[in-house]
């Protein structure tokens, strides 16, 4: 009822386009990063839009569909955004993981970009 | 060489700290937190010191233990901190679950606060 807040609909909207682009033209997903980024992938960490870049493109599957099962937005006292994404994962033709993502989002110019984000796999199985 | 960041060490002894605390003193809990943290717990909104703490300390169980399978901090343009972490947990005598939780930190007088608080169990069985 009423209108969502503006971080809830520049969220929905900036999550989707980022797994539609990491699903359907990974190089794209250069326009949301900046040279301030930080991305952690599995522990790793990589800082810049070249190095980010480079990660991204040399993940060695073909196709990858993500499904997301649950995120969470809020915005931040500097007025950016942060969101915490749980889904699940299908590369090639490999079994389904699960997979837990945050993203720190932040409106520069006029365009929302990604200056954090962290990346994991669930591999730790619980019980 | 060898030293971690100081935002990694910061955000590790954060880490520590709020998870020790959930498990030895749950009402220390409000000590992290300011007016203007919002928390996110399993999809609902708590904002601020009181409406966090309140939650945190409402729980039906006597003893929580967490378990930390990886942790991931990341500096922030804003200078503040951003972590996210996997694990697992046990509260009571109930099975041992699977969790992520992703933390904002912000320095604010010389003391580092939580400002964004989001915490998930992994409750999704995938395949």
């Amino acid at each position: 009822m009423g209108d969502q807040p503006i971080w809830e609909q520049i969220r929905s909207s900036l999550i989707q386009h980022y797994y539609q682009l990491f699903d359907n033209d990974r190089p794209q997903l250069d326009t949301m990063s900046i040279d301030a980024s930080c991305l952690t992938w599995e522990g790793q960490q990589f800082q810049g839009k070249a190095a980010i870049a480079g990660k991204l493109s040399s993940l060695l599957f073909q196709k990858i569909q993500h499904s997301l099962m649950a995120q969470d937005h809020q915005p931040t006292p500097d007025s950016c955004i942060i969101s915490m994404v749980v889904g699940q994962l299908t590369a090639d033709e490999d079994p389904i993981m699960r997979f837990h993502q945050m993203f720190l989002l932040k409106n520069i110019n006029d365009a929302w970009v990604c200056t954090n984000a962290v990346f994991r796999l669930a591999l730790h199985d619980f019980g | 060489m060898g030293e971690k960041p100081v935002w990694e060490q910061i955000g590790s002894s954060f880490i520590q700290l709020y998870y020790q605390l959930f498990y030895n003193d749950r009402t220390q809990l409000g000590a992290i937190y300011i007016d203007a943290s919002c928390l996110m717990w399993e999809g609902q909104q708590f904002q601020g010191k009181a409406a966090t703490g309140e939650k945190l300390f409402s729980f039906p169980f006597q003893k929580i233990q967490h378990s930390i399978t990886a942790q991931d901090h990341q500096a922030t343009p804003d200078s503040c901190i951003i972590s996210m972490v996997a694990g697992q947990l046990k509260a009571d005598e109930d099975r041992i679950m699977g969790f992520h939780q992703m933390f904002l930190l912000k320095n604010i007088n010389d003391a580092w606060v939580c400002t964004n608080d989001m915490f998930r169990l992994a409750l999704h069985n995938f395949g």
